[in-house]
């Protein structure tokens, strides 16, 4: 089901959360809303699930107007970050709590219910959990139940808050890849909040970057990675250098104020002068796994440049701290300042 | 066996142990057990014809249904006015929260003597009862009323913490699972509170029990209709039958240890299910 947002505000007194939002959300993609702590992204997930109205604008699913409905009608199955099962309900309860509060004559027979209920619980790999209470579960399993309790009700779309975020590394990782595998096997709309940008290129099928209320550019992982359309972009998606037309209008190459852009592995070194390089000194060398990071200082004020080599591209120019390198960009982009 | 003092990294465990029973023995044991010990002095007969007296039963009658009642509309009405306090906010919200324990400040005597004036057949609220030929001060009717007031703290003061700890996510996880706000009382939030609500409804129910002061100003004190079971203790006290007195006195004290026991093991029991 494909939903559409159209000219959507929202304010919380004088701050302006959502600030006339447009987008459109394919049937059976999953999309990621990415920006920093404080862009709207959540206020969004939250409107489109109805769990908060907006100020204007409306919410289009299938285009069919959902203003009238509230949460309890839309369909939608919403996954919270901090999970919010039910403690007091055994796993069982919590999936099966959907099917059980459906209206007399929709709902099943407890034998389906018990069926469904298991089917689920196989589906997000812990029927052997069934009897437990959520504290009894790890921050991963507890997530995986709250996933099945939203899709008990078989919805149409589903929406997630920062499902990971409450989670550690290694356990995120596996269930980012487990959510995609899952979303390719269910194709369910699916729409998720998160403000870690490797999380949301790693699940994606499309990019929405969020900003102070605002979209700054929707489009797939790869294209927000390598074409950037906005400086806040170009920041908030991987780490950037910043090149100030005043100081290296070599780079830049346009007349009055601009800023050119350059990520550290798109900054290539060498011992000799090249064509439009520069002169710079080795602060540090960091070899973190595959990659060798360097700092290097440019300019007279010692402006710090950070620079990301591969391990053989390292290997044949190695370099220690204190030499004097050149640098230039394989990649730039501009931006008026 | 297991050893009966396990390691911790806290100091301290037999000093604070000591001093625990030792103050607990000071204030409750001691005080306690004479009860038994001057109630011997009557014999099994005695005790028996004192405790079973026709106006002794009729008291004891009046003392736990009235405590029961009142503890029973706190329960309801506590929930209501926690709920009302944890989960909205209007102007004037901290003064109210600080109403609710004025119960527990004020001499129950003034709040006895407040509630006969108000509630008698000429006064501010029982005028309008009184028209209906409903009689509240100085029938067992107000008996309920002076307890519902003693108690109602009891039960605020239990819920409310409980109340705020329920997330309003999880309500809204219920909601968007397509549970009514009916649903999401009775399958999510009841639940999550029912402990609490079961300790605040024992404790306002324990301090009925044991109330006089506000009581007896608005009982009207009749035997064998308003006389609470204190009252009588204190009649007998007055007439120097201190063995008379405490028998009484040990009779209210096993019914509400018993009922106490029984609500602690209906509140161990629902918390055995569900583990935290």
């Amino acid at each position: 089901m494909s939903i559409t947002i159209q000219n959507l505000n929202k304010q919380f007194g004088n701050f302006t959360a959502l600030n006339n939002i447009n987008l459109e959300v394919n049937s059976g993609e999953l999309l990621a809303l990415l920006g920093p702590s404080g862009c709207g992204k959540t206020s969004l997930l939250r409107i489109i699930g109805g769990l908060d109205v907006q100020n204007s604008g409306k919410i289009l699913f299938h285009g069919t107007d959902v203003e009238q409905r509230d949460a309890r009608e839309r369909n939608v199955g919403f996954v919270f970050q901090h999970y919010a099962l039910f403690r007091h309900m055994t796993v069982f309860e919590n999936v099966a709590f959907g099917l059980r509060v459906k209206p007399k004559k929709e709902r099943h027979t407890e034998t389906e219910i018990k069926r469904r209920v298991h089917e689920l619980l196989q589906l997000v790999q812990l029927d052997w959990l069934a009897d437990r209470y959520p504290a009894q579960l790890s921050g991963g399993q507890r997530q995986r139940i709250a996933l099945a309790r939203a899709l008990a009700v078989e919805p149409q779309i589903l929406l997630l808050d920062e499902p990971f975020g409450a989670l550690d590394t290694k356990v995120r990782k596996e269930l980012r890849r487990w959510l995609r595998r899952l979303h390719d096997e269910l194709h369910i709309t699916s729409v998720f909040v998160t403000h870690d940008q490797e999380e949301a290129l790693e699940v994606a099928d499309r990019i929405v970057v969020m900003n102070k209320g605002n979209i700054e550019q929707v489009g797939s992982p790869d294209d927000v990675y390598a074409n950037p359309t906005s400086p806040f972009v170009y920041q908030f998606i991987g780490n950037v250098n910043l090149f100030h037309s005043r100081t290296h209008a070599l780079w830049t190459q346009q007349p009055g104020d601009a800023v050119a852009y350059v990520r550290p592995h798109d900054i290539d070194i060498s011992l000799i002068p090249q064509q439009s390089s520069l002169p710079a000194v080795v602060k540090q060398v960091r070899a973190i796994g595959s990659v060798v990071r360097l700092e290097a200082a440019i300019g007279q004020d010692g402006e710090v440049v950070e620079i990301e080599l591969s391990r053989e591209r390292f290997n044949i120019t190695p370099v220690a701290v204190n030499d004097e390198i050149f640098i230039w960009p394989r990649q730039i982009k501009v931006f008026e300042a | 066996m297991a050893p009966f003092k396990a390691h911790s990294v806290l100091p301290g465990f037999n000093l604070a142990l000591g001093f625990t029973l030792l103050y607990l023995s000071l204030l409750v044991l001691i005080p306690l057990s004479s009860l038994f010990f001057k109630t011997a002095i009557l014999g099994w007969d005695g005790f028996w014809e004192v405790a079973t007296g026709d106006r002794v039963l009729a008291s004891l009658r009046v003392t736990f249904v009235a405590s029961f009642a009142a503890a029973v509309l706190n329960a309801i009405f506590g929930l209501i006015v926690a709920w009302v306090l944890v989960r909205y906010t209007f102007p004037g919200k901290r003064i109210v929260d600080a109403l609710v324990d004025l119960p527990f400040a004020l001499p129950t005597a003034v709040a006895g003597i407040t509630l006969a004036m108000l509630y008698a057949p000429n006064g501010w609220i029982g005028q309008y009862f009184a028209e209906h030929n409903i009689k509240i001060a100085y029938t067992p009717l107000g008996i309920v009323v002076a307890l519902t007031f003693i108690g109602l703290p009891f039960v605020v003061r239990t819920v409310q913490p409980v109340l705020a700890d329920v997330e309003v996510e999880i309500e809204e996880a219920a909601a968007s699972l397509g549970a009514s706000r009916w649903d999401v009382f009775r399958r999510v939030i009841f639940p999550s509170i029912y402990p609490a609500l079961l300790t605040g409804f024992a404790l306002a129910f324990a301090r009925s029990i044991g109330e006089y002061g506000s009581v007896i100003f608005i009982a009207g004190n009749m035997p064998f209709i308003s006389e609470i079971a204190p009252l009588l203790i204190v009649a007998k006290l007055e007439q120097y039958d201190y063995a008379g007195a405490t028998a009484i006195a040990l009779v209210m004290l096993i019914i509400s240890f018993t009922l106490l026991l029984a609500i602690n093991g209906l509140q161990w029991w629902s918390n055995r299910r569900e583990i935290r």
